[in-house]
């Protein structure tokens, strides 16, 4: 019955924790830890994201600009609103928990249940320091860049396939999307995406570090809790934040100006 | 056991319906302590890496009590200790020179040449080649080695009293001969250091 207070409570806990360590981040093996999360999660998946995120965003252009019979204007909205603004950003998210949510989840659990954490604390090595710390910051810059990285292919996937299929070249296609694009779009989606990245490391570490017993079962237990609750979380942050900066609902189709 | 309180580096006692579990060992010593079982044990040994026992526990370290320790006296009390067991095993996903560096690197002291110096020196001495050795992953060792990886963790950190729990488990005769030689590598760096070797009675 307490079970969501007390992970909502431990995910407060473990993100104040993290937050009060950052400048721990200088110790050596902590920023070791760090990089090597980086390139776990923004550099290995960067390489599997490229084919997926084109399609996406040939898929989503062909298919709006075949319901909605658009023009230039539309057709550039759409890849601004729907691909750049909120598709890119959860595509990215998606990405990160399949890949490394997972990955750091069932690591922390099956150290917990092995007795590897209780060894790092008799070593006067801190939890915190050494196995959240780096994990959350990396998470979050990795999925930073992964959002920008899905975000530029995706739209240009809309753009290089978009002549094909209105009366509209390539360049005029840009310039319009150019025209179009504000600032805002671009901080939009770097404080999403920082944040998504945050909630996804808190909350498959901390289920990775409190597993409901210990033993092997409790590993993919662990995981399953960790994958859905950060899937919910993200959802949640990215409704919230849609609202709060455009006043429009989830994932900005409902009262989308277009 | 007949030591005087000020020399002990250890004083343990627990008492449960089962059994009472006392071990004395005098600074500088060598002791060995008998346990009746693995839990007595597992609970020893945790008492003094956590440099804290747990009720229904006595303990002493270097002359103090662990009951009335603040947090910082206990740290540098628990610094203080080393230990070659499964209770402090290696990290799985680091291979044996990051598993060993470890603790170095993130206390910021002793440097990690000093280590790199310590561990080839060491691993040597058992026979290991030690550029080999240290690039494997915890997986892709045997018994020994990852008790020798264990030992040159412990001994990075220059301790006062070094535990040896159950150390000939798991090893044949001929690497339990080797294992016997943690010991003398330890005094050869540390003179007036007391080893502890803590054992089941069933395994003795």
């Amino acid at each position: 019955m307490f079970q969501p207070l007390r992970e909502i409570e431990g995910g407060i806990q473990l993100s104040l924790n993290v937050a009060a360590r950052a400048p721990r981040l200088r110790v050596a093996p902590i920023f070791e830890s760090f990089l090597r999360q980086v390139y776990f999660t923004g550099v290995t998946a960067a390489t599997g994201v490229v084919l997926r995120a084109c399609g996406l965003g040939v898929i989503i252009i062909a298919v709006m600009i075949d319901m909605l019979d658009a023009d230039v204007d539309l057709a550039v909205k759409i890849l601004l609103l729907l691909v750049f603004r909120e598709i890119g950003p959860l595509v990215a998210a998606v990405v990160v928990i399949l890949r490394t949510g997972t990955a750091v989840s069932a690591e922390l659990a099956m150290m917990r249940v092995s007795g590897q954490t209780r060894a790092l604390r008799y070593l006067g090595i801190d939890l915190y320091d050494y196995l959240v710390l780096p994990r959350v910051a990396g998470i979050m810059l990795a999925t930073a860049a992964l959002t920008l990285y899905v975000q530029f292919l995706a739209v240009l996937g809309g753009l290089v396939l978009s002549p094909f299929l209105i009366e509209a070249s390539f360049t005029e296609l840009t310039d319009r999307l150019f025209d179009l694009f504000a600032p805002l779009d671009f901080y939009y989606s770097v404080v999403k995406s920082l944040l998504f990245g945050f909630v996804i490391a808190v909350c498959c570490c901390w289920h990775g570090l409190n597993p409901a017993d210990l033993t092997q079962n409790a590993v993919p237990k662990a995981v399953t809790r960790a994958v859905t609750q950060s899937a919910l979380l993200v959802l949640l942050i990215n409704a919230v934040f849609a609202y709060l900066v455009f006043g429009i609902l989830f994932f900005g189709l409902v009262k989308a100006n277009v | 056991m007949s030591a005087h309180v000020s020399e002990l580096a250890l004083r343990y006692r627990r008492k449960t319906a089962r059994h009472e579990v006392q071990a004395a060992v005098a600074k500088g010593a060598v002791t060995r302590v008998h346990v009746p079982d693995d839990d007595a044990k597992a609970h020893l040994v945790t008492a003094v890496l956590k440099a804290r026992g747990e009720p229904g526990e006595e303990l002493e370290l270097f002359g103090e009590s662990a009951a009335a320790l603040a947090w910082p006296r206990r740290e540098q009390l628990r610094a203080r200790v080393g230990a070659v067991s499964p209770i402090v095993g290696l990290i799985t996903n680091l291979n044996a020179w990051e598993n060993i560096a470890l603790p170095a690197a993130y206390h910021g002291a002793p440097s990690l040449e000093q280590v790199a110096a310590l561990a080839h020196e060491v691993l040597a001495a058992f026979g290991a080649e030690p550029r080999r050795f240290l690039a494997r992953i915890p997986d892709e060792l045997g018994m020994l080695e990852r008790k020798m990886a264990w030992f040159v963790r412990s001994l990075v950190a220059a301790p006062e009293l070094m535990v040896f729990d159950a150390l000939e488990d798991g090893l044949s005769y001929a690497e339990c001969r080797h294992a016997a030689r943690f010991e003398t590598e330890y005094r050869a760096r540390q003179p007036q250091g007391t080893v502890l070797y803590v054992d089941t009675k069933e395994d003795s």
